[in-house]
């Protein structure tokens, strides 16, 4: 199958492992995606607070130039899924939009009639894919490995679409799928705060703090979202230094878990940019 | 927070206000107050007025109360609170027109997000596209200095990783013409009463 497909802003920069990853391992299972030529911003959750029409408009953009081409648009940014997706969820409720929308894409020789169907990576694997497909790939066991399925809130939220709005369960499939075992969490699609850490950072220190100490006890923890891995990932050392306890727990992207189950190197994962070492979590892999 | 009392009069009330503020009036006015908002929200423990507390005074149409709290502010779009109301009252996108209306009214309180969703807004339009350095150092530039502080080590540690380049250029898009003819027409169809 092939997929329109927009990596979205994050997954240029702090998110190029996630790229890289889904890249490699959609290929592994026989499916293709095609990059949308020339794509922008989507607005993540930023352009809704300053105005209404922008945080239509922006992903609209996208929308047109991927209707075009006329195949089903994947993104593996939850916060664009959601943007997209939200784009062809408002055109239906609200009938003036459509002519509003029509007259701005207007000015830039675009026009989307609401035909394009909005995909997240996650749903692609799990749902078109499959999890048969993805067994039927594993080279290398990963059995013994305890996962934290972690879904963000925008992942699956509001609309709930391939996957309950509360505890999905796709990525858990996926972890077994793989070998591995799905960590019983309970806060799978409890918000990471966001931007808060940047904006109000004790509140984004805490929220993230919560995560990960449910999350002990677990080898590391999976994720489909570029916001909730950076913010897992990357404040462990200060978040250590407040409780007082060291934790240091590898937040891969799903992306990476399968390519490593699907023999692919580290490299080609682009694992080493991960800001918690996973060189344990290989070691243990090496050993079962 | 301790309870606080209105002597309501009928100045202060604006009952335009739902209307200005909700996609569905008619269901934000059907608010039991049963507080499944508040139990769902992450960050209510940290606001002014928790997301129950805040559709009570929406319906009472106490404007100013809103619009100067922090509440909103906090929101992060989760929709939890959206996926549980029973009655279907659209709570996230309600508290993103809080935070469209505080500003056009100049009452945020917590100016810190208003300035990093302007300097995000005009980032993308720059470049087409997101460029996270020029985000960050725009955003601590108009909002906290010395907030900045806390972050070099972070900025420093994604450069080393080879996670962020520092050339905002790179990532522009090819129809940037396209992009900043979207922004001017959306802001002349907002600018229109």
């Amino acid at each position: 199958m092939r997929y329109s497909y927009m990596p979205g802003c994050s997954l240029l920069s702090t998110a190029r492992g996630y790229d890289t990853s889904a890249r490699a391992v959609v290929r592994e299972l026989g499916s293709e995606l095609v990059e949308l030529e020339d794509w922008n911003c989507c607005g993540a959750n930023a352009i809704e607070s300053v105005s209404y029409l922008l945080s239509v408009a922006l992903p609209a953009r996208n929308l047109a130039l991927a209707e075009q081409a006329n195949r089903d648009l994947v993104t593996s940014c939850s916060s664009c899924f959601l943007n997209l997706f939200k784009v062809n969820h408002r055109l239906q409720r609200e009938p003036a939009l459509q002519g509003e929308l029509d007259e701005i894409l207007a000015v830039a020789g675009l026009r989307y009639r609401g035909k394009c169907r909005v995909r997240h990576l996650l749903d692609v694997v799990a749902n078109d894919i499959g999890v048969e497909a993805v067994a039927s790939r594993v080279k290398r066991n990963l059995s013994g490995l305890k996962v934290v399925p972690y879904y963000g809130c925008q992942t699956v939220r509001p609309y709930g679409e391939y996957d309950g709005p509360y505890l999905p369960t796709s990525m858990d499939r996926l972890i077994e799928a793989v070998g591995a075992e799905p960590f019983p969490y309970l806060w799978k699609t409890r918000c990471c705060g966001g931007v808060l850490m940047t904006t109000e950072k004790a509140i984004g220190m805490s929220l993230v703090s919560e995560l990960l100490a449910a999350a002990q006890g677990a080898d590391c923890i999976v994720t489909v979202c570029p916001m909730c891995q950076m913010n897992l990932d990357a404040y462990q050392g200060e978040i250590s230094v407040q409780l007082g306890v060291r934790i240091r727990m590898p937040v891969l992207f799903l992306t990476q878990l399968l390519g490593l189950a699907f023999g692919l190197s580290e490299k080609e994962l682009l694992l080493d940019q991960n800001i918690v070492p996973v060189s344990g979590l290989l070691r243990q892999l090496q050993t079962v | 927070m301790a309870e606080k009392t209105f002597n309501l009069t009928r100045d202060m009330l604006d009952h335009t206000f739902a209307d200005l503020v909700t996609p569905d009036r008619e269901k934000l006015l059907t608010c039991i107050q049963c507080g499944t908002c508040t139990a769902s929200c992450p960050t209510a423990y940290a606001m002014d007025y928790t997301p129950r507390q805040l559709w009570r005074l929406i319906q009472l149409g106490l404007k100013e109360e809103v619009l100067t709290s922090n509440s909103f502010w906090l929101c992060t779009a989760c929709y939890l609170c959206t996926l549980r109301c029973l009655r279907g009252i659209a709570c996230t996108e309600t508290m993103s027109t809080l935070k469209r209306m505080a500003v056009s009214m100049g009452m945020e309180k917590l100016s810190s997000s208003a300035r990093f969703y302007e300097a995000f807004r005009d980032t993308v339009r720059r470049h087409g596209r997101l460029h996270e350095v020029e985000l960050m150092i725009t955003f601590f530039g108009r909002a906290k200095r010395l907030g900045a502080i806390g972050y070099t080590r972070l900025g420093f540690t994604l450069w080393r990783k080879g996670k962020v380049s520092l050339d905002a250029s790179a990532v522009n898009i090819r129809g940037l013409d396209q992009i900043e003819a979207i922004y001017r027409k959306v802001e002349e169809l907002e600018a229109k009463p």
